[in-house]
């Protein structure tokens, strides 16, 4: 075996890929050749350093533990929802979202934790708007965002195209969406921006997730879990099967700013309820 | 006459496999992304899809290897979506058939046991291995730190397992390249 020969098979040895009769050979040859010999153990020396220096790295014990619970949840939801239009305007939430932070503050209460649902969707609007979770679809369009999710959701999720005045463009758009994991299934995630301030929505099945904890507000027939967590503003409830969270960082504001997004004579009823409460 | 109970197949218990893979999905994906949060979504993501695969398909073979390769397609995923492909290595100043152990043997400064004298920390190698090229960190990983056979490492890899040797042949070579600039110093 010549020596250039063997110098090929060096790896592959330490590798342990060598078939039998080859690594007779090669061990023969390396055994009466010095040269060949000296570099076997300098390799071996370098695949062992990789080894000792290349520390196998742990997994976080919230992440082990955020996988226990969804391998805990075996029961997947099958069931197939449709989604009839839910979200009428994202925008609105948010101003109702900051009048809710207003009523919370002014009456002193100490809302109950918040939902691990709650929680998922702050930290994913957090590192959505760190720019650590890429969009998976890139569109302005809530048509081909729903086409995007179309069987990759166990619902059925179909977003509203807010219908635009003539000669008017729409308040709030939206950015793109993704799929995020959740309990032993996935939440969609929809990115939406409004005045250049981004708002997220995470939605699920009612069987993953509930709203809970925060301050609880009835409305329209609805009951809304308000949060704050670290700054942000989260809002979740429960609708026709579903569960959404809407985030956003807004700060408190009138109504004539709800009245931007719900412009139509039907959302009058509902400002105007906001606004004496 | 005696009667032998027909074996019955061991039912496999997926879910604690994959918490017993955890630490190593971790490792991969830390090795393709170098961002924890980012890993942690990987991981995430591959048991999620690895779960619901089992659950219609129970897979037969290596579990490891197979959540290896989910994660991994999503991760090429994940760059396709970003609007630009997984980290590539010119190949053109060396086919495949050219092995580039035998390149840095011809330079003395290369030779192994410079760069691996008693003096060159661990933490040198450390940080050698984070400055090469992902398709480099990987493969790395995959050989020496989780101990993929070729065969297993060219299926998670989707190439034969002749590219996995060349692979893994410039990934050493590259490794040398790294320690010399740190054996040299700055």
């Amino acid at each position: 075996m010549a020596s250039d020969h063997v110098i090929d098979h060096i790896t592959l040895y330490l590798d342990d890929e060598l078939q039998e009769e080859e690594r007779a050979a090669f061990e023969a040859h390396v055994h009466q050749c010095p040269e060949c010999w000296a570099r076997l153990e300098e390799e071996r020396e370098l695949v062992m350093a990789i080894r000792q220096a290349a520390s196998p790295h742990r997994a976080p014990q919230y992440l082990r533990a955020r996988i226990e619970a969804m391998l805990r949840r075996s029961s997947l939801t099958d069931g197939v929802r449709r989604v009839r239009l839910w979200m009428p305007l994202a925008a609105a939430v948010v101003m109702l979202m900051s009048a809710m932070v207003w009523l919370a503050v002014r009456s002193g209460l100490h809302p109950a934790q918040p939902s691990a649902f709650a929680r998922l969707a702050v930290n994913t609007h957090q590192r959505y708007t760190r720019g650590q979770l890429p969009l998976e679809i890139t569109s302005h369009s809530p048509q081909e965002i729903s086409r995007w999710f179309a069987g990759k959701l166990p619902f059925n999720l179909k977003l509203p195209d807010y219908p635009e005045s003539p000669g008017q463009s729409k308040p709030y758009e939206v950015v793109g969406a993704r799929l995020i994991g959740f309990q032993q299934d996935y939440a969609a995630y929809v990115a939406y921006r409004l005045r250049q301030r981004p708002i997220s929505l995470l939605v699920t099945s009612e069987t993953v997730a509930r709203p809970t904890g925060g301050e609880e507000i009835a409305w329209r027939g609805l009951r809304f879990h308000f949060d704050a967590i670290d700054g942000w503003k989260v809002l979740t409830w429960s609708d026709n099967g579903l569960t959404y969270a809407l985030v956003s960082d807004f700060e408190e504001r009138g109504q004539a700013s709800c009245i931007v997004c719900h412009p139509g004579a039907e959302d009058r009823p509902m400002l105007e309820g906001l606004n004496r409460r | 006459m005696i009667q032998h109970e027909a074996e019955q197949p061991k039912s496999r218990n997926i879910d604690q496999e994959v918490l017993e893979h955890l630490d190593a999905l971790y490792g991969y994906a830390m090795s393709l992304v170098r961002n924890p949060t980012e890993a942690e979504d990987l991981v995430q993501e591959a048991c999620l899809r690895a779960l619901k695969s089992a659950r219609r398909y129970p897979p037969t073979g290596d579990l490891k290897a197979w959540l290896f390769t989910i994660l991994r397609n999503l991760w090429i995923n994940h760059q396709k979506r970003r609007h630009r492909g997984p980290e590539f290595i010119s190949l053109s100043a060396q086919s495949d058939e050219q092995d580039p152990l035998l390149d840095g043997m011809t330079d003395h400064r290369l030779r192994p046991d410079r760069l691996l004298d008693r003096s060159v920390l661990q933490a040198n190698i450390r940080a050698a291995i984070e400055s090469l090229p992902a398709i480099f960190r990987e493969i790395i990983l995959l050989r020496y730190v989780e101990g993929f056979s070729y065969n297993q490492i060219a299926g998670i890899l989707g190439c034969p397992a002749g590219t996995v040797m060349s692979r893994l042949n410039r990934a050493r070579a590259a490794l040398r390249q790294r320690l010399l600039v740190i054996d040299r110093g700055p």
